[in-house]
């Protein structure tokens, strides 16, 4: 525990750092390639899940820090399988934090790098009573197997809690992504990459 | 493994010693006018019919030593046995899933597909006079159900005033076990037949890891009393029961705690027939037919206490009548009954009725001795969903003595089951809940109401009745024949139209899913098959099958068509496009499969080698790069060869013995493959008078 706290609070750092860096380069150089990111193992414990009510503390976490944030600064936040977006109003989970932003989630089919534009403004979702932003599931479940696998093609674009935009793609549920994984895996450690666009343009 | 060797070096002591016997002609095979009654309800010559229709013979069973009805039909050309639920075995058949293909006994249907599948093991073949096999749809004489094709097993039936019969003993490797006893006798105006079989066996296990079995031990009885009496030469009746019983080990592991139990089937099949010829045109058949599927499956814990325990109990009442009255080219044979249908089961919230009406007409022309037309209709009505109207045309032209072309067009469906309707199940270890389709807005109000249901999936509603699974089935096939060669050959085509499928209707607060069933894929198949069979002389036979099969399902290929269908790379984890030339189609489909069959008569010894070769080309069994369909990047079964033997020899006239492996070469594939069990040897003897 305590040496992932020390990987978490370097990549922490490491990753502020760079966006530090990016954003005083955009400012002299307009066409910056933005840089695509992966964070491994965000850890989204949920207690109950089985049938039974699901709760505890979602793992909220920021595009522009590249870090999971405890802050009212939150984008999109995780528990178990359950994603939400710091916008909207409260579905009625249990342990849900309150929105402070105006965040919102638009679901695009296409692989990752393919995906330069940001949609139309009318397909982003808020969350709302009864009714999730990410409303399709963005795994599929083989009963077989038992695992949980993201499905293909399926690149969100976010816009985070104070406007600006990033896409994601979920790459993992189980720890350190392993490219088979089965019922002995970890699971609820999500992996995935994303670009953050720090400017106020409509391309990645 | 004691047991085999010592019958082994009998039987090459015994071959010694009756080689200089005359040949039995017992193991000669004779192709030509064979009779169906399968395809048209009346007797025709196989040869003529338009409908792609084969034969297994007694002879060939016998031959091939296997004792269950799902081996032979594995052994047929384009039907494959495929693991279901449950380690049940069905059959696919045109490229279409089990729950497809409609199996009668004498004419009358089985039941008891609690999960969709008929376990095929259920039939010992011990009985049986011939399997008739019908391909294609044919909903026009049969109703729902058969719309991939139609398997009738055909008992045997005292034709001469005899008494005969049969005993054998088989054993074979896992402690199996098969005891047979056949008694037929014909008195002037009575007859009859008794059937009676044991089996048994240890099971097998491909992974020794798990507590479970693969296949986990059990046995099973068949008595099959039929008796027949002729009230004169133009009434005659027949009744006919059978009754089976099974009980098989039920071992399970739910969340690392071990649970053991029994599972039991107990089965009935009445029916009774009375045949009445008016005249030398007009006959009648007046059939009724009760049949009973009932399991009982339990499971307790190490310390005895009961964990779970399930039942099923379904019931079929069915009167029929059919006439057929001949004309000077033609024959018209119509009918006309009704099914009632009952279903008991754990996860239904009360007991299931279904009632149907049905009549059926076919017109079978020969308007010149070349042509041969069979057209014809069946319309279904029913209590529960939309009514049917099957209709087929079929068409046969004898362009010379050896050979003719044919070609049929029909409908099929298949009605939503029991399941499909009233389900009403909830996990209760994951907490997701499955309802069917009748019963699901009742139920989702209900946890409504309860504040178990967070929200409903949007534009779902219950206002329609769910629709049968139908089907447009063409074949073009021809039929050759000369001295010593035969070959079958069809081309066939099925567009199958709302196919049922599960569907999130709802999430509960627990963050699991409601599902209920809907009228959701389009699929379709498309392929060839062909049969040649060459007889050298009447001592060396041959014969070679082959199917090649694409079966696909539209909504993929749109969804391909519209750049909307990726994959996730396996080493990169990022996901990429599949192209249209990348999606392989359904699951559990091979492209190429064929079958190489050799019987060679040595008459000096009496003794008959069967050796049979199988090929499967490589399939599909689940996704693996997270798309939920099968395209060329996905793991695969890889293919793989099969191979049976059997020897059989003839000890004085009324014993034989038998010997023969079956899976010879011991091929397994634990992980992909459950119902391979790995090599098989047997020794059978049999005694007949």
């Amino acid at each position: 525990m305590k040496t992932n706290f020390i990987k978490l609070a370097v990549l922490v750092f490491f990753m502020s750092f760079t966006s530090c860096n990016n954003d005083d380069d955009v400012s002299i150089i307009e066409t910056v390639t933005l840089a695509t990111k992966t964070y491994s193992n965000l850890h989204a414990p949920q207690t109950g899940g089985q049938g039974q009510p699901t709760s505890g503390e979602f793992t909220k976490f920021s595009f522009s820090e590249g870090a999971i944030v405890t802050s009212d600064n939150w984008d999109i936040a995780f528990r178990g399988t359950t994603l939400i977006v710091n916008g909207g109003t409260e579905i009625g989970l249990t342990d849900e934090p309150t929105r402070t932003g105006i965040a919102s989630v638009s679901v695009v089919t296409s692989t990752f790098d393919n995906l330069t534009t940001i949609p139309a403004v009318s397909t982003f979702k808020q969350d709302e009573v009864g009714a999730y932003a990410f409303s399709e599931p963005w795994y599929a479940y083989n009963s077989v197997t038992h695992i949980i696998a993201p499905v293909a093609g399926k690149v969100y674009v976010v816009k985070t809690f104070n406007g600006k935009y990033a896409k994601f793609e979920i790459l993992s549920y189980y720890k350190d992504a392993p490219a088979n994984p089965d019922m002995t895996s970890p699971s609820r450690y999500y992996t995935f990459k994303y670009v953050y666009q720090p400017e106020s343009e409509t391309k990645f | 493994m004691k047991k085999l060797l010592f019958l082994t070096l009998n039987y090459w002591s015994l071959i010694q010693g009756f080689s200089q016997e005359k040949p039995l002609d017992t193991l000669q095979l004779n192709p030509l006018n064979e009779v169906v009654v399968t395809a048209t309800r009346t007797e025709r010559k196989l040869s003529s019919l338009p409908l792609p229709t084969s034969i297994i013979t007694s002879e060939t069973i016998s031959n091939s030593g296997v004792t269950r009805l799902n081996e032979i039909l594995f052994e047929q050309t384009g039907l494959f046995t495929i693991p279901d639920f449950g380690g049940v075995e069905g059959i696919q058949m045109q490229g279409l899933d089990a729950a497809y293909t409609l199996i009668l006994i004498d004419g009358v249907p089985l039941v008891g597909r609690s999960a969709g599948t008929l376990d095929l093991s259920r039939i010992s073949v011990g009985n049986i006079d011939r399997i008739e096999i019908v391909k294609g749809a044919s909903s026009s004489l049969y109703g729902s159900e058969a719309l991939a094709g139609v398997i009738n097993i055909i008992t045997k039936i005292p034709k001469k005033d005899i008494l005969s019969g049969n005993a054998s003993y088989r054993y074979a490797s896992f402690n199996t076990t098969d005891v047979t006893t056949n008694l037929i006798w014909k008195k002037n105006k009575f007859s009859g037949s008794i059937f009676a079989n044991y089996f048994a066996t240890n099971g097998y296990d491909l992974n020794e890891l798990t507590p479970e079995k693969t296949v986990e031990s059990f046995y099973n009885t068949t008595f099959q009393p039929k008796l027949y009496y002729d009230f004169s030469d133009n009434l005659k009746l027949v009744i006919g029961t059978r009754i089976y019983h099974q009980k098989q080990d039920y071992n399970a592991i739910i969340s690392d705690e071990n649970y053991q139990g029994k599972a039991t089937i107990n089965e009935l099949n009445s029916q009774l027939k009375l045949t009445h010829i008016w005249n030398g045109k007009i006959y009648s058949e007046y059939e009724v037919y009760t049949t009973n599927y009932k399991t009982d499956e339990f499971l307790n814990d190490l310390s005895n206490q009961p964990f779970e325990a399930t039942y099923y109990n379904q019931w079929l009442f069915r009167p029929e009548i059919r006439t057929t009255i001949s004309f000077n080219k033609s024959k018209l044979t119509s009918g006309i009954g009704f099914n009632h249908e009952t279903l008991d089961r754990t996860y239904f919230n009360s007991n299931a009725t279904f009632n149907s009406q049905y009549v059926f007409v076919q017109y079978d022309y020969n308007p010149s001795e070349r042509w041969n037309i069979l057209s014809g209709f069946r319309y279904d009505n029913h209590n529960q969903y939309q009514s049917q109207l099957s209709p087929k045309l079929a068409l046969n032209y004898k362009m010379s003595t050896h050979f003719s072309i044919k070609s049929s067009f029909g409908y099929g469906f298949k009605a939503p089951d029991f399941r499909q309707l009233y389900f009403d199940f909830t996990n209760s270890t994951i907490g997701y809940a499955v309802f069917g389709y009748n019963v699901a807005e009742e139920r989702l109000n209900e946890l409504d109401n309860q504040g178990q249901i967070l929200f409903r999936t949007n534009g779902i509603d219950f206002n329609n009745d769910l629709k049968p699974e139908s089907s447009i089935n063409i074949n073009v096939g021809s039929y050759y024949e000369k001295s010593n060669f035969k070959w079958e050959s069809n081309v066939f085509y099925n567009a199958i139209s709302n196919l049922i499928d599960t569907k999130v209707i709802a999430q509960k607060t627990n963050g699991q899913n409601v599902f209920s069933y809907f009228n959701i894929d389009e699929i379709f198949t498309y392929g060839t098959e062909n049969n040649f069979h060459y007889t050298i002389n009447n001592n060396l036979k041959f014969s070679l099958g082959y199917q090649y099969l694409i079966a696909k399902d539209k909504s993929i290929l749109e969804a391909i068509e519209n750049d909307e269908v990726f994959a996730r790379d396996q080493t990169s984890l990022s996901s990429f496009q599949i192209k249209k030339a990348d999606y392989f189609g359904l699951f559990n489909r091979s492209k190429h499969t064929a079958n190489f069959k050799v019987l060679y008569t040595i008459p000096m010894l009496k003794t008959a080698f069967n050796l049979r070769v199988f090929y499967r080309s490589k399939y599909g069994i689940m996704d693996s790069n997270n798309n939920q369909i099968l395209d060329q990047y996905d793991d695969f079964v890889t293919d793989y060869f099969l191979t049976n033997l059997s020897i059989t020899k003839e000890i004085k006239t009324n014993f034989s013995l038998q010997v023969g492996a079956n899976n010879l070469f011991d091929f397994t594939n634990p992980t992909q493959i459950s119902n391979l069990s790995g090599r098989q040897l047997f020794a059978r003897l049999q005694f007949n008078f």
